[in-house]
């Protein structure tokens, strides 16, 4: 497997035009070059190896949920799980070995933290609020405002960021590489004791794509052919929650017809964040894009479970869901870039309160073999 | 080329290095000493004048509409006592509260200071108070919400900015201006329809709202001839001259016909 990917790699860094130009005297000179220059990209590569070893293991979604997506490259395994679930609550990961992915995405929050804004080493404050890892596995981009293409490169990114746990990847992989039992974790799940932060991300990734939640009185009434699941205020807060004349939530938290994952895994401009002269505090998606549609956009987050995830939005600036669908329907914050889906919505008070209601349904099963490991 | 061009850039970058050390303090005073200070017109209490009067209505006493705040139970308690429509605040002997009065004319060519203390106001019990205010351009309007619940405060501007702003319970207050006049920028709440408020921006100090008993002051105006005119939501406007002379009380009252 490894050594497959080893031969692709230096061929698909070849630009394809150069090669056919000067057919005849460059052929000849390819071969020997490509060898030489193919040696030390390989050697780096093939040194050490990032493909997971051990063995694979299939997710099983619950209830509400679709098939898991899993990278090429980074097939789940027993071990690399393993692994990831040991990392994720790994308090050498941080500068001052205080903190663990754990301590923003604590599972008895619902992989949350209960703050307003994520809070680093040293009492650091973050910018953003700290979403939930549950179902994260299947987002197309990760962050509020997605600037990782997967929970890969997600991964590492708050270790070394310096308001969060602060610390580079090289010292990260050295404190690892100190202890004998991760040297063991990581022969196990990567075949050889190696510690890369690749491996770490892998690592991680991977055991993120089992924290899974579905199976929700709104699973088992939508897909599982349970009509007394929901209560009649749910029911009616279902029906407004997608009624694109009255909630209209539905056409950003999505719901399709075999799995709901309560996101369209994009972002809007809903109004969060106008200071008092009218303008945005965070520019959110537009600093990664620079269109300006997204300024002040950030990632639709999934309602799943969203009862045990106050407060709410990227600033985390509202504290119940019931400030939350008020906040929807009095339309938001004006700006000049909010998406074109905020408007004031007439709901009566009774629809609101059946919103949230409806929005308490969400609250599926948490992943078990999700929670901090005894030392072996 | 290159051989002058580079003496050139060095020169010139040091030129510009030296500029930005030593010509910054001389910069800033600069800019402080505008080219076109702005004069602002003083009143010379020696022979400031006054207007004063009082507003009525002449039909009969309307009888006051309940309020339904039922679509929001939460309003319905933070409601102390019966909400009533106020759009029409008749009391005893005719007078009408709640009209606003102000110079309409007469002030052109003279700039006042914008008062430091902010107007306020105030979504409590699921209503706006007051409902009738008025504000200088560029004074700080701060919006406060004492309400257990999420209001989403909208001032439907034609002239100034049309905005929103949702501000859930024990949210800080916001402080807005509106930078040009306007009479009247009607407000409501998103999420509340019942509530409404009406701001009266102008560029001068003369404005006032009538009390419960219909009487109005505008005092410390400079001698002149104004237009003086009033606005009430339900009632429509009216206008009139009059003349303040030096040091004197000028009397202007105002009766709507019923409806």
């Amino acid at each position: 497997m490894s050594s497959a990917t080893i031969l692709k790699t230096p061929a698909a860094l070849f630009p394809q035009p150069l090669r056919s130009r000067r057919p005849i005297p460059l052929d000849r000179l390819i071969v020997p070059l490509l060898t030489v220059l193919s040696l030390p990209l390989t050697g780096c590569r093939a040194k050490i190896s990032e493909m997971p070893a051990g063995t694979p293991i299939t997710i099983h979604p619950p209830l509400g949920l679709p098939a898991v997506p899993v990278p090429v490259d980074n097939q789940p395994t027993l071990q690399t799980v393993a692994l990831g679930r040991r990392l994720f609550y790994e308090q050498r990961l941080s500068k001052d070995n205080s903190l663990s992915c754990a301590s923003c995405h604590n599972p008895k929050l619902d992989f949350t933290d209960g703050r307003r804004v994520a809070k680093g080493v040293g009492g650091a404050t973050g910018l953003r609020n700290v979403p939930t890892v549950l179902n994260a596995a299947y987002l197309p981009l990760l962050f509020w405002d997605g600037r990782a293409k997967d929970l890969e490169q997600q991964a590492g990114s708050p270790i070394s960021d310096p308001i969060e746990m602060n610390q580079s990847h090289k010292v990260t992989v050295a404190k690892l590489a100190r202890d004998p039992e991760y040297r063991t974790m990581f022969a196990d799940a990567f075949g050889s004791s190696d510690i890369t932060i690749g491996r770490v991300e892998k690592a991680l990734a991977s055991f993120e794509r089992t924290l899974l939640s579905g199976n929700s009185a709104f699973d088992r009434y939508r897909y599982g052919g349970d009509n007394y699941a929901l209560s009649p205020a749910q029911q009616r807060g279902l029906a407004i929650f997608i009624d694109p004349n009255k909630g209209n939530c539905a056409a950003c938290h999505t719901i399709d017809p075999k799995y709901a994952l309560f996101t369209d895994g994009k972002f809007h401009n809903i109004g969060v964040g106008v200071d008092d002269e009218g303008n945005l505090k965070d520019m959110g998606r537009y600093n990664q894009t620079h269109v300006d549609s997204d300024r002040g956009a950030f990632k639709t987050p999934t309602l799943r479970n969203i009862e045990n995830t106050a407060p709410y939005m990227h600033d985390g600036s509202l504290q119940t869901l019931k400030e939350v669908v008020d906040f929807y329907a009095g339309g938001g914050n004006s700006n000049p870039y909010l998406d074109k889906d905020i408007r004031a919505i007439k709901l009566s008070g009774q629809d609101r309160a059946d919103l949230v209601e409806f929005l308490k349904s969400l609250s599926g099963d948490l992943p078990s073999n999700a929670g901090p490991t005894e030392k072996r | 080329m290159k051989n002058t061009l580079t003496p050139t850039c060095l020169f010139l970058a040091l030129v510009l290095m030296c500029m930005g050390c030593s010509t910054k303090a001389p910069l800033n005073t600069a800019s402080e000493a505008a080219p076109n200070p702005v004069q602002y017109f003083h009143v010379d209490p020696a022979t400031a004048g006054e207007v004063t009067g009082k507003v009525s209505y002449a039909g009969p006493k309307p009888t006051p509409k309940k309020i339904d705040m039922s679509e929001d139970p939460a309003c319905v308690s933070a409601h102390h006592g019966k909400a009533v429509d106020e759009s029409l605040l008749v009391g005893p002997n005719h007078s009408l509260a709640n009209a606003f009065v102000y110079i309409k004319s007469g002030l052109e060519g003279k700039t006042f200071e914008v008062p430091v203390t902010p107007v306020v106001i105030d979504q409590s019990g699921c209503w706006f108070h007051p409902r009738i205010l008025g504000v200088q351009t560029n004074q700080v309007v701060k919006i406060v919400n004492s309400d257990p619940v999420t209001h989403n405060i909208h001032p439907m501007a034609e002239i100034n900015r049309e905005w929103n702003h949702s501000q859930g319970p024990g949210d800080p207050a916001l402080t807005r201006k509106f930078i040009k006049p306007e009479i009247m920028i009607p407000v409501k709440c998103n999420i509340h329809s019942w509530m409404r408020a009406y701001i009266g921006v102008l560029d001068h100090p003369y404005f006032a709202v009538s009390k419960d008993d219909g009487t109005f002051q505008i005092p410390n105006l400079p001698p002149g001839t104004y237009t003086l005119a009033i606005w009430q939501e339900r009632l429509g406007t009216q206008e009139r001259q009059i003349t303040v002379a030096p040091g004197q009380h000028a009397v202007a009252d105002f009766t709507f016909k019923g409806k």
